[in-house]
């Protein structure tokens, strides 16, 4: 009777080590399947995460806003920053609100500090997880790239609702993988 | 019940039956009472360390391989590979519990494994779909993730796990003193396992490692989560942990004995002394009296209500070990109450700090001093060298602390070295002394 009890738990133990990782998986491929693309220009620098591997830490340009007339964003309060498309086809921030905002594309971000005018934000893209030895080369071609004056690294996101799923991490034009496998040749 | 005890009682019967003490029914009965003798062989032994320390290594071992981050992998093969490891852990603990419910080197193992690729499976999801986030908040979900794992399987090692995990999920949330506190309420979800391991003493190298780690981790916690308001907290904080785990570990009904089966007595009995042992240095008190301790690091202030969960452990913690310290005075033990006594002479100390640098050195001056000398005569009565020399070194320590910080002259330095030394070898030769002519009687 007790051992049923026990295995019957264990059942629903199980099935909760197993959601959990598979909503993680479910939400992030309906975003990638459906959600809105943009391009955020980034500056990629690559720090390292014990357990979940390698990656290159991003440094979103452009990850602040006008702050909202009247009202007041301490730091690590969650709002909802705006974007849109800029002439050259990068995306920015436009607005900031602190209530879900309808139908336009907009992301769930942090506040890092206000600044008088201006509100840092703490933006949901912060990393892109990369094979061990590829992190420290992104990073090293990307240093190269913009010597030469063209800051040209960018990230293609998606997003709903709110939510943001990293697609690729571009450098020079490129995919950073396929720029890390042409800089081993 | 002691299984100890029990051996030495079927040891006696038969001799008591002989002298007519017991009768033979009577013995029958007795042995009937206790049952047989839970014995673990050598051989267990051996298969609960093998047998967890693989599954852990192994763990650890796929959690490596899978942060590797293999690019040539599509997505769909990621998230094979992210559930994968995890449903095998999953059927293996299903298995043992199904089959093998008695083992506690299957269920130990399997269950140190599955933590482990609950670990591996979100942190490859992570990976894949560079989900951003601290590191807190993956290591929180995590934990909770495997929390019941320590009961439904009865093991100590998830336990351990998920110690650590807390433990560095607070030190990774410093900053947020509303967030670490959640530690305590935590940490506390473990106790009726870590209880329950204490007293099934037959296996206690179990109850020695989760004891160590619990010490460990508290300690840590402490220092993240409390008294972050005021400056000096720590002063009066340690010895309180300190004095609660010294409790703890020296109370008969945990039925560990030999001093490495306590880490908690070891540990607390250790941090208590040298904590007393610094609080007789004069900077410390210089320093807490001018403040000079900035808490930059948290911007509540110490009236504010978000301080109040923090208050509000650290008072009970306080209260637990004053109530510890009431009942080892009232049971008359002196050993016991002089080291539970440290938290109350600190709280007195930090108190009167500002009328005078002098009253908490005084204070801890001489409470070093009565405590190795109470240790030295505590040793002498019951000729017991090792104890003897543990005061005289505790005294040793204190004289020569106290030269450091003072302008002595060498000559006189030196005469009470020497003293000490003399003091030394001639308690050490007049207990041999003793004990040998115990020894001819």
């Amino acid at each position: 009777m007790r051992n049923n009890l026990i295995i019957g738990l264990f059942f629903c133990l199980a099935c909760a080590q197993i959601i959990t990782p598979l909503s993680m998986l479910t939400n992030r491929e309906s975003i990638l399947k459906s959600g809105a693309q943009f391009k955020f220009k980034t500056e990629p620098v690559d720090p390292y995460d014990a357990f979940r591997g390698r990656y290159v830490a991003l440094r979103i340009q452009g990850n602040n806003a006008p702050a909202p007339q009247g009202v007041k964003l301490n730091s690590g309060q969650s709002v909802y920053a705006l974007i849109n498309n800029d002439e050259q086809g990068f995306a920015k921030i436009t607005s900031l609100t602190t209530s879900r905002p309808a139908g336009s594309a907009y992301i769930l971000a942090k506040v890092r500090y206000s600044a008088g005018e201006r509100v840092v934000l703490d933006l949901p893209i912060d990393r892109y997880y990369m094979e061990e030895k590829s992190a420290p080369k992104a990073e090293r071609l990307y240093r190269e790239h913009s010597r030469r004056g063209n800051e040209d690294a960018y990230v293609v996101i998606r997003v709903k609702n709110g939510l943001v799923v990293i697609e690729a991490l571009y450098v020079g034009g490129k995919r950073i993988e396929d720029a890390v496998k042409e800089d081993r040749k | 019940m002691n299984q100890k005890a029990i051996k030495w009682l079927y040891q006696e019967i038969p001799e008591l039956v002989a002298k007519g003490i017991l009768t033979q029914e009577a013995a029958g009965k007795i042995r009937e009472y206790y049952g047989e003798i839970k014995t673990t062989g050598k051989r267990s032994i051996t298969l609960i360390i093998c047998g967890t320390a693989g599954a852990l290594l192994i763990g650890l071992g796929i959690i490596l391989l899978l942060a590797y981050n293999w690019e040539q992998f599509s997505r769909l093969t990621r998230a094979i590979l992210s559930f994968a490891p995890l449903i095998i852990g999953q059927a293996l603990a299903l298995w043992v519990l199904l089959k093998r419910p008695q083992s506690t080197a299957f269920k130990e193992g399997t269950a140190t494994f599955l933590s482990l690729m609950v670990g591996a499976s979100i942190a490859l999801i992570s990976q894949t779909y560079n989900i951003p986030g601290e590191m807190g908040t993956f290591i929180l979900t995590w934990m909770l993730l495997i929390l019941p794992l320590v009961y439904l399987m009865q093991a100590s090692l998830p336990a351990a796990i998920y110690l650590i995990g807390i433990t560095s999920w607070a030190g990774s949330s410093w900053d947020n003193p509303l967030k670490t506190i959640l530690f305590w309420p935590l940490a506390f979800m473990i106790a009726p396992h870590f209880i329950w391991a204490l007293r099934r003493e037959i296996y206690a190298i179990r109850a020695t490692i989760l004891s160590l780690i619990m010490a460990i981790c508290v300690s840590c916690a402490t220092g993240f989560s409390l008294g972050k308001t005021w400056p000096g907290a720590w002063v009066i904080l340690f010895p309180t942990i300190f004095a609660i785990f010294y409790y703890l570990g020296s109370r008969k009904f945990i039925g560990l004995t030999s001093n490495w089966q306590r880490p908690l007595r070891v540990i607390s009995g250790i941090g208590l002394f040298v904590l007393a042992l610094q609080y007789t240095f004069r900077y410390i008190w210089q320093y807490l009296i001018a403040e000079h301790e900035s808490y930059g690091f948290t911007t509540i202030q110490i009236n504010d209500m978000r301080a109040l969960p923090d208050h509000i452990i650290t008072l009970i913690l306080i209260a637990i070990a004053i109530l510890f310290f009431y009942d080892t005075v009232k049971r008359k033990n002196l050993i016991l109450s002089l080291f539970l006594v440290v938290p109350l002479l600190s709280i007195l100390a930090y108190l009167l700090r500002k009328e005078s640098v002098i009253i908490p050195l005084l204070i801890f001056n001489i409470y070093v001093f009565v405590l190795s000398i109470s240790r030295i005569m505590q040793g002498i009565r019951s000729n017991n060298l090792a104890v003897v020399n543990t005061g005289m070194l505790l005294l040793a320590i204190l004289i020569v602390a106290r030269f450091f910080d003072s302008d002595i002259s060498f000559i006189i330095k030196g005469l009470v070295f020497i003293a000490v030394g003399i003091g030394f070898l001639a308690t050490n030769l007049f207990l041999m002394r003793r004990k040998e002519v115990l020894n001819e009687k």
